[in-house]
């Protein structure tokens, strides 16, 4: 029978190793997480250019974001009409592919290959090859499609009001692999019986669709959902690469300015690295506020 | 020691096997638009391929050519330019255009490097803790998962800016450990493992322990074995993020040296404007596409599994 000082003696030696494994972890999630955290929201308050040591300034930067920054007005207008139609257009065609490539055959298997791709390949790549389709020339491979219609060539990365419709073509096209992979899954875990009892009971296969897959694939339609728009918020490389211009990051006009790259702008280009944290902040709210709507979190913690 | 059945909940089909759908008979043209859409994802693929295939003289045609008329090697690598003399219809390709060591091959050199050492080391710490988490009763450990997982709804940009401090301070911007030690920690893989460790039961460990097993040791020999179907889907993930990884190597990296394969590109496109150069350019891109293609063809199973287990089993 070992003595209560040996049985405590034996916990400290257990758990002492426990927190050294657990150390690498959090050493390196605190140091380059939770402390960059906490620095950027000090760092929102302040004014300072990376050189010298940074200024408080309360609530100057949120103040001249909210109310002053034209830019920032434009580019979060610009953000949310991206978001929106991105998402929205992205997660019907995801469901679409799902419902038209479910099954096991390799037709099937192909068609989800192919949708899948973009996900998978290099986004840079991708971008400058969007660049290179939609380049204003004749030859460009779109200028060259219009050209089958009769069209003439079109300057489509230079006229403002074609910005955010490419830039919502490029995420759709890139995107909606993802989602169908998604909604394949939740798909199959739809038991068959549903349909037979519906079938039976004389439903349509509108009616089918529309009273049982429909309903139950409402969990995986929250996810593609929530998960497209925080995705969206994010975009960066498609501004960067196909719309920056010499001196501009936004495209022409700032027709395709949006959060990220206006942080980017204002943060590495300008060198405000305060007003930079505090444009990360909102971004911050935004995409908390987002996250909340998702239920994983919660899930996950009911599981420890 | 028998680890299959244990495997069992991510090796098995994330559902049973589907019969065919109601109205399938039917669903030819119902589908008949999604092939025609298929095609729309294979165009700018091609396009690319050919455009990398077309020389210099071909690539700015009216009308362009839809199989390369000419066939060339040159935009990775073009024998006929010289820096001295102007050749007509010769630039430089893409293997010529950086003043590095090996050209185009530093930057996938050091695109191998970064990803193979922040999955391998994200993986092993995030195991760790998962094990720990799961199977150790430390105290505060609710607490540290619920931190950690609080952590996912941050969006990573927002500590891009101090991020950027930290690193000019320690003198690591332009350098491995920029890219590599800030992106070990993983809070969506430690979330992951813990998942799946929950489904292992605690027996195994007991078991271990009695024979008198160290923690590291049971750690090594009998955890990670185990994990192995989730390492892999994990690692899919990873290997993926931080081969097309741009925002933060962007900010990092200063020198030529240093770039990884998508800020080569990108630079590759702001040095080089004009359609005579979108020969080398494509050759890029294929280049940085190729190997994340190859992997996921490869492993294409174990990534829709995670994909869908991620996401949906959470």
């Amino acid at each position: 029978m070992a003595t209560p000082a040996a049985v405590s003696r034996h916990r400290w030696r257990r758990h002492g190793t426990s927190y050294l494994m657990l150390l690498p972890f959090l050493a390196l999630f605190a140091g380059f997480l939770v402390w960059p955290l906490a620095n950027s929201l000090y760092l929102s308050f302040t004014k300072f250019d990376g050189v010298t040591a940074p200024q408080f300034a309360g609530l100057e930067n949120f103040r001249r974001l909210l109310f002053d920054d034209d830019r920032f007005r434009h580019a979060l207008g610009n953000t949310f009409l991206y978001v929106v139609a991105s998402v929205g257009i992205g997660t019907l065609l995801s469901l679409g592919l799902a419902l038209a490539f479910s099954g096991p055959g390799w037709p099937h298997r192909v068609m989800r290959t192919v949708f899948f791709l973009p996900s998978v390949t290099s986004s840079i790549a991708l971008m400058l090859l969007w660049k290179w389709i939609f380049n204003p020339g004749d030859f460009g491979l779109a200028n060259t499609v219009v050209g089958w219609f009769g069209g003439r060539a079109v300057e489509w990365l230079a006229t403002p009001g074609l910005t955010i419709p490419i830039l919502v073509l490029m995420s759709v096209w890139g995107g909606m692999g993802y989602g169908m992979v998604l909604y394949v899954a939740g798909l199959g875990s739809i038991p068959q019986e549903y349909y037979e009892a519906a079938r039976i009971d004389g439903a349509t296969p509108w009616q089918q669709f529309r009273r049982v897959t429909l309903p139950l694939l409402r969990p995986v339609t929250t996810y593609v959902v929530v998960t497209g728009l925080i995705g969206a918020f994010q975009v960066f490389e498609a501004v960067y690469i196909v719309f920056r211009g010499t001196n501009n990051i936004g495209g022409v006009l700032d027709s395709g300015l949006m959060i990220v790259p206006y942080l980017y702008d204002q943060g590495f280009t300008h060198f405000k690295l305060g007003y930079a944290s505090a444009i990360a902040w909102v971004l911050f709210l935004i995409i908390f506020a987002l996250s909340m709507v998702n239920l994983r979190i919660g899930r996950a913690l009911k599981e420890l | 020691m028998a680890t299959a059945p244990l495997t069992a909940p991510v090796t098995a089909p994330p559902a049973a096997p589907r019969r065919p759908r109601s109205g399938a008979r039917r669903g030819g043209l119902l589908r008949l638009p999604f092939y025609l859409l298929s095609l729309t994802m294979i165009a700018p693929f091609y396009w690319m391929l050919i455009t990398v295939f077309k020389p210099v003289t071909e690539i700015d045609r009216q009308p362009p050519s839809f199989v390369p008329e000419h066939p060339t090697l040159n935009n990775f690598h073009d024998p006929g330019y010289s820096p001295t003399q102007v050749n007509p219809g010769h630039l430089q390709g893409l293997f010529q255009r950086f003043q590095v060591d090996f050209g185009f091959g530093r930057f996938m050199f050091n695109s191998l490097v970064i990803t193979v050492a922040i999955t391998v080391g994200s993986l092993l710490i995030a195991s760790l803790a998962a094990y720990v988490i799961t199977k150790h009763r430390v105290p505060g450990r609710r607490l540290i998962f619920l931190m950690i997982v609080a952590s996912m709804m941050v969006p990573w940009q927002t500590t891009l800016v101090p991020t950027y401090v930290i690193m000019r301070n320690l003198g690591w911007l332009d350098t491995y450990q920029g890219y590599i030690v800030p992106a070990l920690a993983k809070a969506f893989v430690l979330f992951f493992l813990v998942q799946f460790l929950h489904s292992i039961p605690d027996e195994l460990i007991q078991a271990a322990r009695v024979d008198g097993a160290g923690e590291w040791r049971i750690w090594w020999r009998i955890v990670l074995p185990l994990l192995r179907p989730a390492l892999a889907a994990m690692s899919i993930f990873i290997v993926l993020a931080e081969w097309n990884n741009f925002l933060w190597p962007l900010i990092l990296v200063q020198s030529d040296e240093m770039a990884n394969i998508p800020v080569a590109l990108a630079r590759l496109n702001s040095y080089f404007v004009g359609a005579q150069h979108q020969g080398a350019i494509m050759a890029g891109g294929l280049l940085a596409s190729l190997p994340s293609i190859v992997f996921f063809l490869a492993f294409q199973r174990y990534f829709t599994r995670g994909i869908v287990l991620s996401g949906l089993k959470g």
